[in-house]
This record gives structure tokens, C-alpha cells and sequence, in this order.
């Protein structure tokens, strides 16, 4: 969804919903890398079933990432993206299905969003190619040095969309990777892959919610399947929710601001290319050995939890004293769609909703009082009650003026103090810094105040201080006085401060009165008193919600409709729009991918169509030229920079793009007429599941009809299947598309065409919870939690409501100790710092005995010579492998503890998670133990052995 | 089949009621064409949209000798497609290759199209469209707002001066009567800007002289004891330029008549110089007299000289109100504060209009 803020928002609101991943990374080993085994338990603590990846949110950063230098070419691209999988399939670890989704042709609907981007993504590439060259020259003449431009195939991320060259070798590629992992990977050997490449239309997430939904119609589904989902758009959040299925968890990137981006021109950080002066490199770590490791450069994954969040919007939406029994599914059906007011793919958001400003609640509040008075939801499958949607719009309606009042205010007042607080930090100095003795020391420094050793010269250097500082102001008025006749500082000073940030010009003025004149009058150019048009708008957008809603829940009702204007209407435009929508045009078709192609293309990214095709969008006897301008009008829509704007491209005339385009037709080659032709999923497994032979048979007999699958075989699957054209078969090379990878000689994959259940013309999907599905448990503080007579309450953090915590064993500590020493004579940061206790006078004969003594040995000594904390368990002695009962507890076994729960930390995300170590829960000792890490006293550990990432 | 009758309407005379009138008129005579062409109105076009565009297709109806009202056929979508192109360019800001715009210039010649929306095009958002002459667009369009014909012929004229020569638009920036008028198409824009800046060859022409006059800054310097407080500035300037056997021009402008000052700024009084040597800007200096301000602008001129080279650069910087490519010289020291805007501008010897237009 194109809301950027919805997330955010959501992840504030409803902090319990992130829950970040635990990932097993690869151990290397004298340099060779040993894969994660993905067949062990996941280190989550949560099993998932299947797994469904939206290849579009992989493609993208694998082929153009923003924070590292782009592949070379096109197999480092695939190489990127096979290894994003695999680090997504180690961390999700799926049991049963791994559904790979990439974008196919999309509804009609989504094109006018998909010009915008392709359109603007291709002049922005040209900018930036432009730029490049000319801060190129700049820095040569100025004798600096930049990397040698590398003769790389300059990518056009435009590529990226179905009925490309590219996306055909990319499902070649996929359908290699997958063959392999199957054939080599022991975490896939039960798995039943379904790979849905581009020339399966539809959107990737949407194609993965149409299997979901029909997979859920049919009676073997298992309704406790935990779903997890890949992709970073806010809208699967909403997908997720409106499948109705209790475990569904969406995986994606975290998203850390301002990250660092590193120069295009010169590939360092830490300037941007406006700033670039082409110095040579410095040098990353001693030896350069952090090149090519930025700090914290690898992205993080964090889970979605919906469940939480079907939690909170339980809480949030529970409506007491209804004359009806309250159901949450309708309820959150309704919140989805209320959603959709404040933004999506195929609609722009209502000019009063923003999500920042709170529209969602505004909505909710208003939600409750709709349902109360008209007694009844929103919404029902996925469709739309019209007479209750436009009473909410009516509550909206009424407040708009408020709003956009308000709003005005907000940003007058965010500009005011931002320039008040420009003034405070313009004034540059103190008046006054203390020295010597008082002098501002920097926090965590190794300096500390120094005692006075001379009191006399002490006190005559603060007297001459002070007499400097009375002289520093004449001396300055003096200057001022020389330089008062100059006006240039004054003049620059107020220049500066009217051009630094050139307010985009907004004729609408929606705070003002006649702003819905205005607003009509600049977006649309018509007269506010044109009624019939606004109505023409208002009627296209409550098509357009009834639109979006019927595909979210029942899947695209019609290929061809889509939101005909540029800006959306005011909600107080909603009247009586009961009757303004009754029913999609039937049996409407999807654009071939080529003809796909050229409805999305600008000019400048023909080259991916056949010639003539090309020479429709460019020569002037074209009969489609006017959908292909060379530059367009973008509106700012009171934004700051143009990629925020609305971009004016004219729609796209189907009746005539497709007439153009049957003359050009007869010039396409045998592999594009390929391309260009509807495809099938496939549906892909290995030679341990229980389906292979059964697919294996199909093919001996050479069966030409659809046959269905016995789900009973298949985790419950259905689904018909057909024989593949060109099939990955047992026992047959797969060939690799990559040159960097080896072919597979001893296939024992295979791969056949897969076809979701149909389901007859009108079928319904039903919005419920399947019966026996079995709820989750609470993860939320409940209301009413009683902290008197139990326990505190304990928030959870993972997906594992008793997560045990980790302890070291005993040779792990013994290797601790054993380090310890040395460490601490090291010059670290902390080597300064004042020992804790008694613990800096080591006494030679204290190593000795510790070495000397075997650890069991202690653990029979009586805990009273623990000294003052009689808290500690026999056990724990056993841990510690060094006589500390001579020595004050709180000392140096504290910063033990502090060290130990860091390394446990480390110790979850790496290598050795499972390896039997003891599990000792201990209330104490972790309490002890997590204190003493907050506080950062996180001593200097043991020498990383190379495979901890310390991050 | 309407281009006939709209001969009587010569660009001076004809009104916006009347040319109504006229697609009327003749949809009144044909009435078996009224329904077919409404049935090729767009679905979110807006009345007015239609109308200009109703008029685009009759009056070009004839150039394609293909089209039979009521059928479908190729011809006459290339003439919906051209109607597309000019309606988009007219009220959404789209532009498209020159060839095609060339074509619908033609085609649209006569139509009379009142209050345009103003739009903005990517272009000349992200800075390209400084080069393009923005504000003289936009200047073009409001002047179109102000709807009156007669302010199209001055603009019409002023375009075909600012053409003059071997443009190629020279042709149709006669022809155009109301296109052009409309929005300017920025092509011809990048023609003018171009002209009338510096050519991109000249800094590097000049550096070698201004590498002399570093030198002999910096050795007359070195004698007059350092750049410091109590010098002569002009006076340094001036001897050491003339001893690279060239001059200084100084300009002189009150302070209150310089339009690009920030509104804030209150003094009044005072006059502005700007140096410059071969064209090429030096620096601005402020004073209540000719000469307290001479010697503040060889002042700035002077600290250019402090660092440890100099280089003549082209730099975009306002005047007029305008954008304008400039000559200036710089030091060493990167720095991003805006120029002062320039008080002269030797480069448009060839386009007084220029200044004309926006005074």
C-alpha cells in the first residue's frame, strides 16, 4: 500500500505486534561456509507451516539495493536473490508450503499507479546517470579521485515488470534454485514448493491471498495452519487480517531511518553525491579488514505478529451493550476497510484523512457510532453496505473543515518552533565555559577532574581566564565596528534564511473559507457548482471502494475497472450513494503481459518491446502517442519534493491501445509471442514427499488432463494438476541458467503445473474463522489482571509465551574465565575505569590457584562462603570456575554476570543455540544478570572467534 | 470540415462566446455527428476538457479523409490520439517528443482555450526547468489567464523576436496563435536560455587570464602588507587588472530598486556595485556612496582571491526575478551560500526583450 506512514503508525500504536527474528547465521570454518541446517527447530520457538514470499519486495533491493553497490550484472542479481531466500527459508524454516509469488499483470485498477512509478523511475535514472557524469568531471578537474566507472550494464529497475526478458530468465532462474535446494537442502525435503512467476497475472500478494482463500474454502485445509508472509507493504497487514486465519505472521526488513546510503559515485558512506570530493578511501579498521562491512549493514528482520494485533483490535473495537451479539471478525473486516479511506494502491486518500493526523481513530470512533445507530457492520465478504458507509463519511464530512483548520495550525506551529529552535542552536557558544578545575568533562571520558595540586597557580590561570573573557567582547566590538560598513554578512545571513526552505505554493488554501471551491477548481478544474462531474468522482471512488474491498476479500471482480481522475473528492461529497454502485462488468480478461507493457512504459523503457511496438510510442502517426509524454505535470499536492506529488499522466485508453495494437501483433518472434502468453503456477517437490510419486506416475503415464491431487497427501492441499511443457524431471540434468552455478546431473525434483480449486461463478468466500481453529494464546496484559495475588505480570517478548532463558555450560564458562584475564589487561575502552571492588590487584598466586583448581572442587564448598549474598544457589557455584569465596561478591562475579548475559545474548543468535547447554531457570540470577547489562557494563569479552557478529 | 468557416475568425477579434457558438453551430447543421462524437468524450473529462477537445477534432476532422463518423478506424484514432496529446499538454502539463508537439501546434491553431490550470511539470520542479526559463512560462500562461487576446499578440511577438534568426521555431512561432500562448513549449524555452547565457566554453576561455590576475593579486598583496583592514581595496583591484591589461566594470543600482532582496531586508537607502572583468562577476559591495560601495565590492572581490586558486565557473543566479546562468569566480573553498542576485548581465546582448517581458 502507498502508505509509508501506516505502518509506522500501526508499529507505535501497537508496539506488542513486532517481534524481531532470532536468526541462525552460517558458520564458516577455516573459510568455508557451513549452510544453517533449516531442518532443525526454529529458533523462534515457532513452527510455521507455510511460508509465502512476494517476490517483488526481494527483487527489488536484490537488483538495485539502495545501501550497497548494485550487482555487476544480471546472474549477480539472480545469486542475490537466491541467497535473500535462503536467509529468509533459514530464518522462517516453513514445514509444509513455500509459495513464491512475483507480480504478474494487475488489475486494470493499479496500472495509472504503475505508469506514475515507472514513469518517474525512468527520468529519475537519467537524472542521476547525468549527475553522475557532470560531479564526475567536477571532481577530475579538481584532481580528485573517483573508482573507475565500471562498465556495468546499466540496470532499468523498469525491468522489473511481467512480460520482460528479465522476469522470463528470473522464473528460469527460480525454477533452477528451486530443483536445487530440493535436491540438496535437507530443510526442503518435505516441502511442496509453489513457484508463481510473472506470467500468472496478478499481483504477487494477491495471488498468494487467492490461494489462501481457496485453500481455506475446501475441507481438508487445516484451519490451524500458521501462515507467515513476506513483504514489506503495509497492505499485507490487511490481507493477512482479512483471511481470518488465527496464525498469521508477516515477516519483513526492519525499517531503520536514515540509514546510511553510500555515495553512488565513489561507493563510500558518509556524504551524498552532491557532496562528493573523491578522496581516496580511508581505511575500515586496522587492516581494512571492516571494508566491506559497513556498521550494522545487515538488514534485520522482524516478525508481525497479526494475532497480536487481532488482540488489540479486539480490545480496540469491542463495542458493549450492541443490540446484536458483537463479532469481532465483522468488526475487523470493517477496520480494513476503513483503512482503505486513508490510503491504497488504487484510490488516492481522502484529502481530510491523513494518517499521521490520527484519521484512523477518528475513523474508529466514528465506526462505533454508525454500528450503534444503524445496527449493523460495514461490510460482509467483502461487500459493501453503501447507506452505513456513508454515514461514517457524513461524521467525516462534518468535521473536514476542523480538520484542515487544524492541520494548518499544526504546521504553522511545527514551522514556528523549528525556526526557534534554528535560533537556539545559531547562537554558538555558551557566553561562558568554566575552566581548569570546573571544566565541562566529557561524559564516559577517561579524564576525571584533577585534583588541585597548586592552589596558587590554580587560581591565578582562572584569573587570567576571567580577564580574557572581559577582554573578548571589546575586541569584538571592535571588529564589528571595522567590519559594520560591509553589509554582506547581514545579507547572507537573511538570504539564507528566506531561501533555505522555498514553500511550495499551494493555491487550495484548504483552511481558508471556499477551500472546497479552490480544491475543485485547481485539482479537477471544474466549478464547484458542477454537480453532475463531482458526482462522476464521487461515484468512481465509492466504486473504488467497493472495488478494492471485493479484491482484498474475494479476489479482482473486475480486470478492467479503475479510479479515472488524479485526486479523490472531500468526504463531505458522499450523498446519497446508496445506489451509486450495483455490479462489476463480468468476465473481464487481464492485459497480456506485452500489452501490459505498453500501458505501463514510458518512451524511454521501449526497449524492452519489440521494435514496432516501440514505434507506437514515439512516432506522431501513432494512434496511442498521447499516453507516452516525455515529461508531465507532477502537482505537489503541498509536498516538498517532487517523487511526492501527484503525477498528471493521462489514463490509458484501453479500446485504443489494444486496436493499435493488433496491427502490431504479427511481428512478434515465437519467444516473445512466449512471453507474452498466460502462464501457470508450478508446483514443485522432492523425492521424500509423500506426493512425488504419485506426480512422478502422472508423468510415466503422460496424463493430458487435469487430474486433482489427493490432498490427504499433501498436508491438505487441493488443487488439479497438469503435465508441464518443459519439466524438471527426476533423473533429467537441470540445467543452471547462472554461469557461476553448477548444473544438477542428479536431479530427484519434480515439477508440474498447479491450478488452485475452482469454485463455481458467484461463489462467496465467507470472512469467518474456520471451525476448529483453536484460538492462540493472549499475548496482551489483560484488562483486568489482578497484580495482587499473582505473580507480576510478565510481558512476552517472542513467540514462546514460557521462553526459557540460556545459560552457559560449565566448559563455556571455563573458557570464559580462562580469556578473562587477558582481557582485562588489554588496552580497552574501559581500562581505565576504576576496578569494581578488589578485583584490579591480581595476585599472581590468585591465577595460579584458579588454574590449578578443577571447578568441581568448589562446588562442594558451603555456600557460606559466598561471603555477604546468600542467594546464590549450589549450582551456580559449579559454574564458576574460580575461587572467588575469598572475595567480596559484589566485585568482579557481578561484572561475570553482566558479561554472561551478554554472551547469552550473542550466544541465542549464534551458532550454538541448541547445543545442550544447561538450561537453569533462576529468577535472580537473571534478574541480576539482565541489570548488570542495561547498565552497560559490558566488559570487554572473550576474542570473537570470527563468527559472532558482535552487532 | 469546420476549418472553412473558422477562417473568419482571425486571432484578434474572436471571442470565447462566440467560438462556442461556432462548435454549436455547425454540430446544429450535422446533426448525425452530434451523437458519435459524444460518444468519444472521455469518462472523467470535465465539460470544458470536451469542449476544446470536441473543437480540436472537428476542426482536424478533414486532414484525416479516412474517418467515417461512427466507425472505429485507424485514422481516427490517430486524430483522437493528437486530441489526447494537445488536451493533455493544455491541461495536464504534459510534454511529449517536439516532432509531435510541432504537429498538434498546427492542429490546434485557432482554438481558444480560457483560463488555463497551471501546472508544474516534473522537469521544472527537480531544476531542469531553470534552464528552461520557468518563470517566463509562467509569466506566458498567466498572461493567457488574464484571457484577452490582445496580451497573446504581445506575447506572440515577443516570442518571435526571442526567436529571431535561425531558430527553427522561428515558423511556427508565427503560426502558433494559441498553443504557444498557452504554455510556451519549454523546447523553444532551452533555445532562449541557451542563447543568452554564457557559452560553456567561456570559463575555460578566461581562466587563463584570471590565473594572471591571481598572481598579480597576490604579489601586489604581499607588497601592500596583506589583505587587512586598511587598504585601498579598489584601488588594488583595479591597478592589478589593469596590469593584466584589461578593465573593471562597475555597476551601480540603489538599493531600493533591486527586486530580488529579501522582503525583510528594511534599509532603503544606499546604493549596490557589482565588479566585473571580462564578463565575468567578481563580487558585490553595499554603501551609502559610489565609492564606500566600490570599495566593499573589490573587497569581496578580493577575498576570492585569498584562497589558493581561483576558477571561473558557470553558476545559476537570480536576475530579474530570473534564473540565470552567470560567469563567477570562485576560490577553492567549496561553499553553497547563494550569490547575491547580479545586478547586470552582459549576456543578453542580443535579447533586451528580455528584461523587457518582466519589468
Amino acid at each position: 500500500m502507498g502508505v509509508p506512514a501506516f505502518f509506522r503508525w500501526l508499529s507505535r500504536k501497537y508496539a506488542s505486534i513486532i517481534v524481531h527474528c532470532i536468526e541462525e547465521k552460517p558458520k564458516e570454518y577455516n573459510g568455508i561456509r557451513v549452510p544453517t541446517d533449516t531442518s532443525r527447530p526454529n529458533p523462534n520457538e515457532v513452527e510455521f507451516d507455510n511460508l509465502y514470499l512476494d517476490m517483488n519486495g526481494i527483487i527489488h533491493p536484490c537488483t538495485h539495493p539502495e545501501d550497497k553497490p548494485a550487482p555487476k550484472n544480471e546472474d549477480e542479481m539472480m545469486v542475490a536473490i537466491f541467497e535473500y531466500i535462503d536467509r529468509l527459508f533459514n530464518i522462517v524454516r516453513p514445514r509444509r508450503v513455500l509459495y513464491m509469488a512475483i507480480d504478474g499483470v494487475a488489475p486494470r485498477a493499479k496500472m495509472n499507479q504503475q505508469r506514475s512509478r515507472r514513469f518517474r523511475a525512468s527520468k529519475e535514472a537519467v537524472e542521476l546517470t547525468e549527475e553522475k557524469s557532470r560531479i564526475r568531471e567536477e571532481i577530475f578537474q579538481r584532481g580528485g579521485y573517483l573508482p573507475p566507472d565500471e562498465v556495468k550494464e546499466r540496470f532499468d529497475s523498469n525491468c522489473i515488470t511481467p512480460g520482460t526478458e528479465f522476469m522470463d530468465n528470473l522464473a528460469q532462474c527460480l525454477r533452477y534454485y528451486v530443483a536445487d535446494r530440493l535436491n540438496n537442502d535437507p530443510g526442503w525435503r518435505n516441502i511442496t514448493v509453489i513457484l508463481s512467476d510473472a506470467s500468472v497475472p496478478g499481483e504477487g500478494e494477491h495471488k498468494i491471498m487467492d490461494y489462501i482463500r481457496r485453500q481455506r474454502a475446501q475441507p481438508n485445509h487445516d484451519p490451524n495452519t500458521h501462515h507467515c508472509l513476506c513483504g514489506a507493504d503495509a497492505d499485507l497487514i490487511m490481507l493477512g487480517l482479512a483471511t481470518h486465519e488465527l496464525n498469521f505472521t508477516i515477516i519483513r526488513e526492519e525499517f531503520k531511518p536514515n540509514k546510511p546510503k553510500p555515495c553512488t559515485l565513489c561507493g563510500q558512506l558518509g556524504h551524498e553525491i552532491k557532496e562528493c570530493q573523491g578522496l581516496a578511501r580511508e581505511k575500515q579498521g586496522e587492516h581494512d579488514e571492516f571494508a566491506d562491512t559497513p556498521p550494522c549493514s545487515e538488514q534485520e528482520f522482524i516478525f508481525i505478529r497479526l494475532t497480536v494485533l487481532r488482540e488489540y483490535l479486539e480490545r480496540e473495537l469491542t463495542m458493549a451493550s450492541l443490540p446484536f451479539p458483537f463479532d469481532i471478525e465483522r468488526s475487523i473486516d470493517d477496520w480494513v476497510f476503513m483503512c482503505f479511506f486513508v490510503g491504497n494502491d488504487f484510490l488516492p486518500h481522502l484529502p481530510s484523512l491523513e494518517i499521521r493526523e490520527g484519521a484512523i481513530d477518528r475513523l474508529v470512533g466514528i465506526y462505533k457510532n454508525v454500528v450503534h445507530k444503524t445496527g449493523g457492520y460495514l461490510t460482509e465478504n467483502g461487500f459493501v453496505n453503501l447507506e452505513r458507509v456513508e454515514m461514517i463519511m457524513d461524521a467525516v464530512g462534518v468535521a473536514e473543515d476542523n480538520i484542515f483548520k487544524k492541520r494548518k495550525e499544526d504546521e504553522e506551529g511545527f514551522k514556528r518552533r523549528m525556526k526557534e529552535k534554528k535560533k537556539r542552536m545559531k547562537t554558538e557558544k555558551p557566553a561562558f565555559i568554566p575552566r581548569g578545575q570546573f571544566a565541562p568533562q566529557p561524559l564516559g571520558g577517561r579524564g576525571r577532574p584533577q585534583p588541585i595540586n597548586n592552589p596558587r597557580q590554580a587560581a591565578y590561570e582562572m584569573r587570567m581566564q576571567e580577564r580574557n573573557l572581559d577582554n573578548r567582547p571589546q575586541s569584538l566590538m571592535s571588529s564589528h565596528d571595522k567590519n559594520s560598513t560591509s553589509p554582506s554578512p547581514a545579507v547572507k545571513r537573511k538570504a539564507e534564511d528566506s531561501d533555505s526552505e522555498p514553500e511550495p505554493e499551494d493555491n487550495v488554501r484548504l483552511w481558508e473559507e471556499g477551500w472546497k471551491q479552490r480544491y475543485y477548481k485547481n485539482k479537477f478544474d471544474v466549478d464547484v457548482s458542477d454537480d453532475a462531474f463531482r458526482r462522476r468522482v464521487v461515484k468512481s471512488y465509492v466504486e473504488g471502494l467497493c472495488w478494492v474491498l471485493r479484491y482484498y476479500y474475494q479476489g479482482c471482480a473486475s480486470w478492467k475497472w479503475f479510479y479515472p481522475f488524479h485526486y479523490a473528492p472531500f468526504a463531505s461529497d458522499f450523498k446519497d450513494i446508496k445506489d451509486m454502485f450495483k455490479e462489476f462488468e463480468a468476465g473481464t480478461k487481464p492485459f497480456k503481459p506485452l500489452e501490459q507493457l505498453m500501458g505501463v512504459f514510458p518512451a524511454a523503457s521501449g526497449n524492452f518491446l519489440p521494435l514496432t511496438w516501440q514505434r507506437l510510442m514515439t512516432e506522431p502517426i501513432s494512434s496511442i502517442i498521447d499516453f507516452y509524454p516525455e515529461d508531465f505535470g507532477i502537482d505537489l499536492n503541498g509536498k516538498k519534493y517532487a517523487w511526492q506529488g501527484v503525477a498528471l499522466l493521462p489514463f490509458v485508453d484501453e479500446r485504443r491501445l489494444r486496436a493499435a495494437l493488433e496491427d502490431v501483433y504479427p511481428d512478434l518472434t515465437p519467444d516473445e509471442i512466449k512471453r507474452n502468453s498466460l502462464g501457470s503456477d508450478v508446483l514443485f517437490l522432492g523425492k521424500h514427499h509423500p506426493l512425488f510419486d504419485f506426480v512422478c506416475e502422472l508423468y510415466k503415464e503422460n496424463m493430458m488432463e487435469f487430474v486433482d491431487i489427493p490432498p490427504e497427501l499433501c498436508h491438505g492441499i487441493k488443487g488439479t494438476v497438469s503435465l508441464d511443457e518443459n519439466p524438471i524431471l527426476p533423473g533429467k540434468l537441470v540445467e543452471s541458467p547462472v554461469p557461476m552455478l553448477k548444473d544438477i546431473a542428479m536431479n530427484n525434483a519434480v515439477g508440474i503445473e498447479f491450478k488452485d480449486p475452482q469454485y463455481h461463478e458467484g461463489f462467496v468466500f465467507k470472512a469467518v474463522v474456520l471451525p476448529g481453529a483453536k484460538v492462540p494464546p493472549k499475548v496482551l496484559k489483560p484488562g483486568d489482571w489482578d497484580n495482587s495475588n499473582q505473580r507480576p505480570w510478565k510481558p512476552q517478548l517472542g513467540f514462546n509465551p514460557n521462553r526459557q532463558q540460556v545459560h552457559l555450560s560449565q566448559s563455556a564458562f571455563r573458557t570464559l574465565s580462562h580469556n578473562m584475564p587477558r582481557e582485562r589487561t588489554r588496552d580497552g575502552a574501559y581500562s581505565n575505569a576504576p576496578p569494581p571492588g578488589t578485583y584490579h590487584q591480581p595476585g599472581p598466586n590468585r591465577q595460579q590457584r584458579a588454574s590449578l583448581a578443577p571447578p568441581a572442587q568448589y562446588s562442594r564448598q558451603p555456600a557460606s562462603l559466598l561471603g555477604p549474598m546468600p542467594g546464590y544457589s549450589q549450582q551456580q557455584q559449579q559454574q564458576y570456575s574460580r575461587n572467588y569465596g575469598n572475595e567480596p561478591s559484589l566485585g568482579w562475579n557481578r561484572m561475570m554476570q553482566s558479561q554472561r548475559s551478554a554472551y547469552q545474548q550473542n550466544q541465542q543468535r549464534g551458532p550454538g543455540w541448541s547445543s545442550g547447554y544447561q538450561q537453569r531457570p533462576n529468577d535472580l540470577r537473571d534478574e541480576r544478570g539482565r541489570q548488570g547489562y542495561n547498565s552497560g557494563r559490558n566488559y570487554p569479552l572473550p576474542p570473537a572467534s570470527g563468527r559472532y557478529n558482535w552487532n | 470540415m469546420l476549418h472553412g468557416k473558422c477562417s473568419f475568425i482571425d486571432p484578434e477579434g474572436a471571442e470565447m462566446a462566440k467560438k462556442g457558438d461556432i462548435v454549436a453551430e455547425f454540430l446544429g447543421q450535422n446533426s448525425h455527428l452530434e451523437q458519435w462524437l459524444e460518444s468519444l468524450a472521455g469518462e472523467c473529462e470535465t465539460e470544458k476538457q470536451w469542449r476544446a477537445r470536441k473543437e480540436f477534432i472537428l476542426r482536424n476532422m478533414e486532414s484525416f479523409p479516412n474517418i467515417q463518423p461512427g466507425n472505429s478506424s485507424r485514422s481516427l484514432d490517430q486524430l483522437l490520439s493528437l486530441s489526447m496529446v494537445w488536451s493533455n499538454h493544455v491541461f495536464l502539463g504534459c510534454r511529449y517528443p517536439q516532432q509531435v508537439m510541432d504537429k498538434i501546434t498546427g492542429m490546434a491553431e485557432g482554438i481558444i482555450v480560457n483560463d488555463i490550470p497551471l501546472r508544474k511539470t516534473r522537469d521544472e520542479i527537480i531544476g531542469k526547468g531553470i534552464r528552461k526559463n520557468s518563470s517566463d512560462l509562467k509569466i506566458a500562461s498567466s498572461q493567457v489567464k488574464l484571457n484577452s487576446r490582445g496580451q497573446d499578440s504581445s506575447r506572440n511577438g515577443s516570442g518571435t523576436s526571442k526567436s529571431q534568426g535561425s531558430h527553427p521555431d522561428t515558423q511556427h512561432a508565427h503560426k502558433d496563435k494559441s498553443l504557444k500562448n498557452v504554455r510556451s513549449s519549454s523546447n523553444e524555452g532551452s533555445h532562449v536560455a541557451m542563447k543568452c547565457g554564457p557559452s560553456p566554453q567561456a570559463p575555460k576561455e578566461y581562466q587563463a587570464f584570471f590565473n594572471r590576475l591571481y598572481k598579480a593579486v597576490a604579489w601586489k598583496l604581499v607588497s601592500a602588507g596583506g589583505f587587512g583592514p586598511n587598504l585601498d581595496y579598489f584601488a588594488i583591484l583595479q591597478a592589478c587588472v589593469e596590469s593584466s591589461k584589461s578593465s573593471l566594470t562597475c555597476i551601480f543600482v540603489p538599493l531600493k530598486e533591486i527586486p530580488d532582496l529579501p522582503s525583510t531586508h528594511s534599509q532603503q537607502e544606499g546604493l549596490v556595485c557589482e565588479l566585473r572583468c571580462r564578463t565575468v562577476y567578481l563580487g558585490t559591495g553595499y554603501g551609502r556612496g559610489e565609492d564606500s560601495a566600490k570599495a566593499m565590492a573589490a573587497r569581496e572581490a578580493l577575498k576570492v582571491f585569498q584562497g589558493r586558486k581561483v576558477t571561473v565557473k558557470i553558476c545559476k543566479r537570480k536576475y530579474h526575478g530570473q534564473d540565470v546562468e552567470d560567469l563567477i569566480l570562485q576560490d577553492d573553498q567549496l561553499r553553497n551560500s547563494g550569490l547575491p542576485p547580479a545586478l547586470s548581465y552582459p549576456f543578453e546582448s542580443e535579447h533586451q526583450d528580455l528584461g523587457n517581458i518582466n519589468l
